[in-house]
């Protein structure tokens, strides 16, 4: 029995490029990985916005009505529906000003108690040690 | 951590590297990456090359774009995909690719 | 001898990441060792059939082709990927495979070492 944490580090701007959406998709495909793996194996993944990244946290993404795609609100509402781990530079969201009433922090909407964490760059720094594996989308 | 940071681009991902530590640090620059071991925009070598870090550069891609190892900082050592691949499995234990 | 993982959504045409995984992954099984190739986004379409070699683009079936041949090397598609670009099960690579997004977390449970190149 073990478990391998993978950390998804997302510092891409959405849309343009799949990266960001893709590491959504791939982390939250964690909750289903263990039909492929031994019993008591596990899979946990973590998802950490910096840098650029950090824009795909913004409220209110029209995707699904302009683009006709999910969003990656949506996909960071799901992520958290789903208990994950996310985690939000601090120091880049201030960087941009934003302020944390304007990025997504739950999925209360949905029925979902997991938070999104907005931590100092040092706390993304020490999931990144604390990991398996690193995947920067 | 004993980490390997593939470095594939020349305008994109200093940011990211900048804040980056380890216990144990190789940059390794591939595809466009390559020119922060061999271009000197306004005369000055790559800020990256500052890190406490060990530098490699991968042969191929700096003769793909008209380079030779002689052009290279001698901060950085030039490497095969053999190299690479000992690199990988001997020298860090997690890799990303910037 | 150790297992590498390398995940890759760069595309076949246009960029020139997944040439440098598939050299990689050579290098790593002439070594000795074990590759898994998980191929996503863009990257899926490296493990489409019929692929013509033009000099102006990357031409890397024939590699894969050696590749698979030695039993140390697998890649796997992303379904969702393929069928969103209209490249169905039936125009798959002989010998690649194609699954949902797990398979490619579980190859990186068992791996000694991971590498995923996140997209250009």
């Amino acid at each position: 029995m073990a478990t391998k944490r993978l950390c998804f580090v997302i510092r891409t701007l959405p849309y343009k490029i799949e990266g960001s959406r893709l590491a959504m998709t791939h982390a939250i495909a964690s909750q289903t990985v263990e039909i492929y793996l031994e019993d008591g194996d596990l899979v946990e993944a973590s998802v950490c916005f910096i840098a650029d990244g950090v824009l795909n946290c913004l409220k209110n993404q029209a995707a699904m009505k302009h683009y006709g795609i999910t969003s990656i609100e949506q996909h960071l509402k799901n992520s958290l529906l789903l208990d994950m781990k996310v985690m939000i530079c601090k120091e880049d969201l201030e960087k941009f000003g934003i302020s944390e009433d304007t990025i997504v922090k739950d999925a209360e909407d949905l029925g979902g108690e997991t938070v999104a964490q907005i931590v100092p760059y040092s706390e993304i720094q020490k999931e990144m040690e604390a990991v398996d594996h690193l995947l920067f989308c | 951590m004993k980490l390997g940071v593939l470095m594939s681009d020349f305008r994109t991902g200093s940011d990211v590297l900048d804040r980056l530590s380890a216990e144990k640090l190789g940059i390794i620059f591939v595809g466009n990456g390559i020119y922060h071991a061999t271009v000197k925009e306004g005369g000055k070598t790559s800020p990256i090359l500052e890190k406490s870090a060990t530098y490699y550069v991968l042969t191929e891609d700096l003769e793909s774009r008209g380079f030779t190892s002689a052009n290279v900082d001698s901060r950085i050592k030039p490497v095969t995909y053999n190299d690479m691949v000992d690199l990988i499995f001997n020298e860090y234990e997690k890799f990303i690719w910037i | 001898m150790g297992k590498l993982t390398i995940g890759c959504f760069a595309s076949l045409v246009g960029s020139v990441s997944l040439d440098f995984t598939v050299k990689l992954a050579e290098a790593a099984v002439k070594k000795g060792h074990k590759v898994d190739l998980w191929v996503s986004g863009n990257a899926t379409m490296l493990s489409k059939k019929g692929q013509r070699a033009f000099k102006d683009y990357s031409a890397l079936q024939k590699t894969i082709n050696g590749l698979l041949e030695t039993g140390n090397f697998q890649m796997t598609a992303c379904e969702a990927c393929a069928e969103a670009r209209g490249y169905h099960k039936e125009d798959t690579m002989e010998g690649c495979k194609r699954f949902s997004m797990d398979w490619y977390l579980a190859s990186c449970f068992s791996a000694d070492r991971v590498l995923h190149i996140g997209g250009d």
